[in-house]
Order: structure tokens, then C-alpha cells, then sequence
């Protein structure tokens, strides 16, 4: 019998990876060897675990279909390229046909003074963010609770979490969001200063504040001690317990030892083949034409790509379309493309811009040949919707780009909205059938959500789904008060 | 019997009046007397430029030697009022001769800033104001050599553009972190110092001077500037801005406004019922404007009050303009730094056509307040007749109008 595929690592790509190696039709074994001492989850979702609105089990990713031998829990130790075989710290030894790196990434932990204790792992009272243990850790550190007491009491100092980047951001969010007293540390003058331009930044800034944020931008720590962390610039900020979200370093330490080629990760092909072709690396252990890592869809479209590859089938891994949606409650924020497409990218035709200060609301969309190359949106959670739909499916913007922005109809559509026009960009729901499902019954958003999956994206179409709902029950069901007229002036709009 | 209107000063905006008042005047009430300090009649002044490109200086004048054909008008020109007395209604010139007025106009106009560093008055060194001035930087110009303008206004643009046309290499160097701050936003800025870079002017933002120092022969040979830089420069020219000329008010006991100019009321009037104050000289609605259409539509109101005719106040500046700047169309109207409660920027920017537009609108997006062009004004006209009303298309649509 042939040894199969080995997958070292259970996160997502590796779900990923046996989910579709089994839809494309693999029949032979599939050996999955995780490090963490549970079963794989959605890491997406581990803000959701810090504020308190999530318990652990509900992140478990369904179990894989039959015929995968998955062990968590197993360490690899060793890769023997010769013979094919993969040894493990139970002492067990696994051979194999292909052998898959999904080993993931860990965290980066600066080299500043206090942050490790003397065997190299964070100090007592520091938290390199990442996995679910992780969240767990911060979750149950003493002082990080929820502040006793009332507004205007005395606190002790709260949590503070150093660098702003997507997760150190939605982390503050969540962690401020779960009651406790949050401080964000950054050394650039905004947050995520890799993915936004300065006004964005500046917006984001005020808002992380308005949400109860103390925001420390432009302040380089120089070290932790004693529940203090120290600034360059003489600064103190008390730290009962310190979240680091320094970026993430790919897991390359077993590649290394089997002598595969590294540089930041990985090293893979458009077929995701290390420097030995029975070895592929997906997730964000592989570097791809110098990018190593990505957000989770990176790691889904390479799990594809292999699994078509190891099925028979043809495929090649051209770069992920980067797409980056912060998970934050009270944040609309999504940045696509890489992080230098909201610049001038020699590609790039046009840039459209839209600045409301007033309301927080920052849009930048980089087109080329009219279709969306790169965007940021900040506080538009309906041209999120949109705009992430032109981008992922490389269709043509259209040329009331204001309207686009702002989530109006277009200015110049005097027919009127078409019945196939999408309502619900991220469920793919359109008019016709949110007119339906009222119809047929539906009396609430709840059950147009049942029926159709409209509203259960982003939720920023649930106004045109309720509007819907007027008009289509104004023949049916006795109006109320003028009816569809009324729902919509209760949802501050002049009508559908 | 006539009486006799003095006005000081014979710029353009004088000149205005002049016309409004010969053509509005049959019945000859009026007696003119125009003290013009320049050599020259009035002339256009907005395109001094266009004599450094080779158009002869002629050519600017407004109306040639005409006014003094007429015996309503008196023209004096070399001829500066020093003194104003009220209580006597007259103005005394710098060679002592005294007019007395019955209604006296202020049109004096502005002088060019000139920022206090060392070396500012080195030969090499010019203002860019008058034709004397332009007379002056021909005769100085050394083609092939480095000039240096400072400020990156729409004074600086014009004169590094004259400078170019003598066949020097200019460079611009403003203060903000982009060229006309005044007028544009960062985006615009960027692109206008790129599209005029690309026509051999080079600009410097972000900086300031310290000081000029000389060569051998005593003229200027290099600007230097706060961050430690030297810049070699065998000709400067100072484009940072205009002052008001509002020096007899003081001794006249006549109120100026918080940025200088005479103060006067909507109908252009000072507080002393027989004196005006029109064009750059004036502060109107407390500060003075700068443009010479802010200056006519000023002159028309006082013509309209001498003559009796239909007067209507000076309702405040539109400060709208439509430019071609160094060879870059230049545009700006309206709200264009969205200063209103709740306005939105909407801006797009075609990076092969080299072409930005920006629309300040209304919290909906559905009013235009203003906003500003570069690169391409051709919606300009159709831009400006729609600040203050709903859009009737889409915004693209409108910006894509050519």
C-alpha cells in the first residue's frame, strides 16, 4: 500500500488541504500531524474568544472527512528525505509519498529587554499573540480582568498591547470591547502603516480612541520591566499584562533541519514544491516569489491549488489577491490589494479618493483599466461589500464611482434598479430573491436571512433588504401607517 | 458744476473705475483726477508674464495714452500721494502739489512681501509686481544660469515661468509641503510640482531661506536655506505674496483691517462718507482679496454709487479662478479646502492622463460646494455655474466632461 500524504500542521491549510484533497477525489491516506493539543480551528475568529463573546469549542473546524489520521497534540522532530519519513516525539515514525509543510507561523517576539524569560519564551506577564492557548492565557492573567470598578474609580493599570498591526488592533478592540483598560503601543505615527496612508491612519486613530483606546502612535518601548513598559522617549505606561502583536515569523525551523531551501519561509513554486518536489509547503510557512505568509484566503487558495495538483489535476499558484477585512466591532475597515497597491503602482491608471472627516469615513480605490487594483475603506461598510466583490472577481467598476463609495444609487441610473442587481454582495443575493423570500412569508430580517443568506455577510444590506420588504408586502399585508414609507423614514432613509 | 473725484493710484482696478465712470456719467458731473504712481498707464498686470515670453510691453496697456485725451479726466503719472487730509478733503503728492476732492477713491493697490533675510536687497535680487520689475529681470537674466523663486504661489509659478522663457533654470521654493497651499490639496500640489517639473521648473517644498549671499562682483550667487542647503542663483526673485498699501490711513486716522488694507463697508466706503477704498488696497468684508476680479466687481459698486446708478453692495469675493500656470491648467472654485460643516472630498486623479479633480460636496454627496482642478479644467465652467446645487448627474460624469 502506498504511504499517502503527510500534512505537518493543523490549521487552517491543512483543513483546507484534506477537505479538498477528499472533494477532488483522493482516496489514498492522509496522515495529519498537529503540534497544538487540539483539533484545528478558525484562527479568524480568536477575537471573538477575547472579548468574551466566543468560548473555545465554538472555534473547532467541522472533523475532516473519514480516512484522515489526524493527531494533535504530536510534535515532528525530524524529516528523513531519503527514506521518506517523518519522525515524531512519540517516538513514532511516518512514511510518505508527499509530504506537506503546513507548519504555520509564530510569533515574533522583539528583542527588548524583558519581554523573555531566561529560557527564551515570553516573561511571566507577556503574551506573544497567536494561538488559542494564547487568548486563553490573557483571558485568566491576573489584572487583565475587566475593571471592577465604575466609570471615574481608580484602575489598575490594564492591558496594553504593543503594535498596531491587524491583529494588535482588532486585539485592543476586542480586549477594550470585553471591559478592560487598554493601551496600544506603536512605534509608527499610525496603525497598520504598511496597509494605510496617513489619512486613513489618522482616521483610524480617532476612532480606536473614540471606542476607548489610549493610543500611544509614534512610541517606540524599549523594554518591560517590573509591569511597566518603558518608551524611548522616556515614557512609562504601567503594564499589568503585555500583548505583543509583532507580526508573525514563518515555521521553518523542520524545513531547515532536512535541509530544504529557506529564506523567510519556505521556499515554494507556482506548484508549491520545495527544493525537493516530494516535499510542498502551503500556508504561512511558504514563501511565494519573496512573500512568505498571507491572510487565511492565501492559505485556502494554495490548499486548492495542491489539492487539484495532488489529484491529477492542473493548477498553479499565481499570488494571492491580498485582501485584508479587520475584525474589529465598531470598525469598517478592509484593505485589498498588497500593501504597496493604494500607492502610485506603476500599473495603476486612476486613483479615486473620498475624504469625510467628519464622519470617520475614508475611502481610496486604485483602478486600473477600471478595475479595482487595490483599495482602502474605512467607515463604508457597503462599498466594502461592493468593492470586495468587483475586486475578487475582477469586474469593472463602475463609472459613478462616488455612489460606489458612498452606497447610493447610482446617479446616473435613471431605470432604476434591475431585479438580478446584487443586494447582499458578500452572500451573492440579489433583489429578486429578497423580493421573494418576503413574499413568500418572511416577515423579519431573521427569516430573509434563513432563506436567503442575505444580511449574513457584513450586514451593511440589511436597509436595502428591510426596504424590500415594504415594497413587496404593500400589496400583501395591510400597511401600517403608509407602509413601506414609514420603515423607511424609521430607517433614517427618504425612501427605497 | 462738476465736481472733482481724485483717485489714487492708476492700476487696473482704477482703471475699472475710470470706464465705469466716463461711461456711466453723461451728464459729466464728474471732473476726474488720477495720480497714477507708476511711469505707465494702467496695464495687465495678470499677464506681465506673457512680456518675459516675448510680447512687447505695449501690448499690456489697458487703454494707451487715451484718458488723457479727455478733458474730464486729468492723468498724472510718477506721481504718489503721501498725504491725505480729510479735514481739508485733500491729498498732497510727493511733489507737493495738493488736490482737493470731493470724493476721493483709494486704489493703491499692493506691494510685494519681501521676507525680512539678509541679502534681500543684493543686485540679482527682484520683486514681481510691475513692468519696471520685469524690465529689470530681463536685463538681469543670464541664460543657462540657476534662478531661484521664493514661493510657490501662483506669483511664484508665473514668474519661474517668465524665467524659463528668458532661458534660465528656475527653482521654486515654498514653505508649505506643496505648491499653491492657498488653493490646493496635497494630492493636487504633488501634481502640479510634477507637471511643471516636467516643463524645467524645479520646486523645492517644504523649506525656507535663510539668507542671500553675494558673489565676487556683489550680486546674488546663492540661496541659502534653513536646513544648512545652499542653492546657486545668479538671479532671485521674491513671490511671497502682497501687502496692502494702506499708509495714509494711519495719519488720515482712517481704520485698516487685521491683515492691512483700509477697511470699508460692503459699498467699498471707509468710514469718512467721501472716500472709498477699491481693489487690493481695500480690506472688504475685513480682509483684503488679492485678484483682480474681486477688484472690478469692487469698482463697479463705487462707479454705481458716484453716477447714481443701480448699486449693488460687494457681496464678498468669489474667489473662482481658471489659470494656465507655467504651461499646467490650474483650476479652483468654491468651498476647495471643505471648510463647510459636514463636507465630503470626493477626488480622482488619472495618473496617464496626469489629470486630478476635486469636488467638495454636501454630507449626501449630492450638493457641490467647490473644489479644485489641475491638469485639465475643462469642466471647470460647467463645475462653477453648480456650487451651491444639487448635482445633476453622476460626480464622474461631470469630472469626465471634457
Amino acid at each position: 500500500m502506498r504511504a499517502g500524504i503527510v500534512i505537518v500542521g493543523h490549521g487552517p491549510a491543512a483543513h483546507r488541504l484534506v477537505q479538498l484533497l477528499r472533494r477532488y477525489g483522493y482516496r489514498g491516506r492522509i496522515g495529519v500531524l498537529g503540534a497544538e493539543h487540539r483539533p484545528a480551528y478558525q484562527r479568524s475568529l480568536l477575537g471573538e474568544v477575547l472579548g468574551g463573546r466566543l468560548r473555545p469549542p465554538a472555534l473547532t473546524l467541522p472533523a475532516v472527512a473519514e480516512g484522515a489520521d489526524v493527531r494533535d497534540g504530536v510534535t515532528v522532530t525530524g524529516v528523513d528525505r531519503r527514506r521518506a519519513l517523518v519522525h515524531t516525539d512519540d517516538g513514532g515514525s511516518h512514511p510518505y509519498d508527499t509530504l506537506v509543510l503546513a507548519t504555520g507561523a509564530r510569533p515574533h517576539l522583539p528583542d527588548l529587554p524583558g519581554l523573555r524569560a531566561p529560557d527564551g519564551a515570553p516573561a511571566d506577564g507577556v503574551t506573544a499573540l497567536r494561538t488559542l492557548d494564547d487568548c486563553l492565557r490573557i483571558a485568566s492573567a491576573p489584572g487583565t480582568g475587566p475593571t471592577g470598578a465604575g466609570k471615574g474609580g481608580t484602575q489598575g493599570p490594564g492591558v496594553v498591547v504593543l503594535g498596531a498591526g491587524v491583529l494588535g488592533v482588532e486585539t485592543a478592540v476586542d480586549l477594550r470591547g470585553a471591559g478592560h483598560d487598554v493601551t496600544l503601543v506603536h512605534p509608527a505615527p499610525h496603525p497598520m502603516e504598511n496597509r494605510l496612508d496617513a489619512p486613513a491612519g489618522l482616521l483610524l486613530t480617532e476612532r480606536l480612541e473614540r471606542l476607548g483606546v489610549r493610543m500611544l502612535p509614534g512610541r517606540t518601548p524599549l523594554a518591560y520591566r517590573s509591569g511597566t513598559l518603558l518608551l524611548e522617549d522616556g515614557g512609562q505606561v504601567p503594564a499589568r499584562h503585555l500583548v505583543v502583536c509583532a507580526g508573525a515569523v514563518p515555521e521553518t525551523s523542520l524545513a531547515r533541519g532536512c535541509g530544504l531551501a529557506v529564506r523567510t519561509g519556505v521556499v515554494v513554486d507556482a506548484e508549491l514544491r520545495t527544493s525537493d518536489p516530494r516535499v510542498r509547503a502551503i500556508g504561512d510557512c511558504a514563501e511565494y516569489q519573496g512573500t512568505a505568509g498571507g491572510s487565511v484566503l492565501t492559505a485556502w487558495e494554495q490548499a486548492d491549488v495542491l489539492a487539484r495538483l495532488l489529484t491529477g489535476g492542473r493548477a498553479r499558484f499565481r499570488g494571492a489577491r491580498s485582501a485584508v477585512r479587520l475584525r474589529a466591532r465598531g470598525i469598517d475597515l478592509a484593505v485589498l490589494g498588497g500593501p504597496d497597491a493604494p500607492g502610485e503602482g506603476h500599473c495603476a491608471d486612476e486613483v479615486v479618493t473620498l475624504m469625510d472627516r467628519t464622519r470617520g469615513r475614508y475611502a481610496r480605490l486604485v483602478l486600473r483599466e477600471g478595475r479595482v487594483h487595490g483599495a482602502v475603506l474605512l467607515g463604508l461598510p457597503r462599498a466594502i461589500a461592493a468593492v470586495a466583490q468587483l475586486y475578487d472577481q475582477d469586474l469593472p467598476a463602475p463609472s459613478d464611482r462616488l455612489s460606489l463609495l458612498l452606497g447610493t444609487p447610482p446617479a446616473d441610473d435613471r431605470g432604476g434598479p434591475a431585479e438580478d442587481d446584487v443586494v447582499c454582495f458578500c452572500g451573492g443575493v440579489t433583489r429578486a430573491e429578497v423580493r421573494r423570500s418576503w413574499r413568500d412569508g418572511a416577515r423579519d430580517l431573521a427569516a430573509v436571512a434563513a432563506a436567503t443568506r442575505a444580511t449574513t455577510g457584513c450586514g451593511g444590506c440589511a436597509r436595502d433588504v428591510l426596504a424590500l420588504g415594504g415594497g413587496a408586502r404593500s400589496g400583501a399585508v395591510e400597511p401600517v401607517d403608509g407602509g413601506p414609507r414609514r420603515l423607511a423614514g424609521l430607517l433614517g432613509e427618504g425612501g427605497a | 458744476m462738476a465736481r472733482t473725484l481724485v483717485v489714487a493710484g492708476y492700476g487696473m482696478v482704477a482703471h475699472r473705475l475710470v470706464e465705469r465712470l466716463r461711461a456711466g456719467d453723461p451728464g459729466r458731473r464728474w471732473r476726474l483726477v488720477v495720480l497714477g504712481e507708476e511711469p505707465w498707464p494702467a496695464y495687465d498686470r495678470v499677464s506681465l508674464t506673457s512680456c518675459l515670453e516675448g510680447r512687447d510691453a505695449r501690448d499690456l496697456l489697458l487703454a494707451g495714452c487715451e484718458p488723457l485725451r479727455t478733458p474730464r479726466v486729468r492723468l498724472r503719472l510718477g506721481t504718489r500721494v503721501v498725504r491725505l487730509d480729510r479735514r481739508r478733503a485733500q491729498v498732497v503728492t510727493a511733489d507737493g502739489d495738493v488736490w482737493r476732492y470731493d470724493a476721493l477713491v483709494l486704489a493703491t493697490g499692493a506691494r510685494p512681501f519681501v521676507p525680512p533675510v539678509p541679502g534681500r536687497e543684493l543686485p540679482g535680487c527682484f520683486t514681481y509686481r510691475t513692468l519696471d520689475d520685469l524690465e529689470g529681470i530681463r536685463a538681469a537674466a543670464r541664460p543657462g544660469d540657476p534662478a531661484v523663486v521664493i514661493g510657490g504661489g501662483l506669483l511664484g509659478l508665473e514668474a519661474a515661468a517668465g524665467l524659463r522663457a528668458l532661458g534660465m533654470r528656475p527653482q521654486i521654493l515654498e514653505q508649505a509641503p506643496w505648491p499653491m497651499p492657498a488653493q490646493l490639496d496635497a494630492r493636487g500640489g504633488e501634481l502640479l510640482a510634477g507637471l511643471v517639473g516636467a516643463r524645467g521648473i524645479a520646486m523645492r517644498c517644504g523649506v525656507s531661506v535663510r539668507s542671500l549671499r553675494a558673489g565676487p562682483g556683489g550680486r546674488v550667487r546663492s540661496v541659502g536655506l534653513h536646513d544648512g542647503t545652499a542653492l546657486e542663483a545668479s538671479l532671485v526673485v521674491f513671490a511671497s505674496g502682497v501687502r496692502p498699501r494702506d499708509e495714509l490711513a494711519g495719519a488720515a486716522g482712517l481704520a485698516t483691517g487685521e491683515r492691512g488694507g483700509f477697511l470699508v463697508d460692503e459699498y467699498c466706503r471707509t468710514a469718512d462718507p467721501r472716500i472709498w477704498a477699491i481693489g487690493d488696497c481695500a480690506a472688504a468684508g475685513g480682509r483684503p482679496h488679492g485678484l483682480v476680479a474681486p477688484g472690478y466687481r469692487m469698482a463697479d459698486t463705487v462707479a454705481a454709487q458716484l453716477t447714481g446708478g443701480a448699486v449693488r453692495p460687494f457681496g464678498g469675493a468669489d474667489l473662482s479662478a481658471r489659470l494656465k500656470l507655467a504651461g499646467v491648467h490650474v483650476a479652483g472654485f468654491g468651498d476647495t479646502h471643505a471648510r463647510t460643516a459636514g463636507a465630503v472630498e470626493f477626488a480622482v486623479e488619472d495618473l496617464r492622463e496626469r489629470r486630478y479633480a476635486k469636488l467638495v460636496l454636501s454630507e449626501d454627496g449630492g450638493v457641490l460646494l467647490g473644489g479644485a482642478l489641475v491638469g485639465d479644467t475643462a469642466a471647470f465652467p460647467a463645475l462653477r455655474s453648480l456650487v451651491g446645487k444639487r448635482l445633476p448627474g453622476s460626480a464622474d460624469a461631470l469630472l469626465s466632461r471634457r
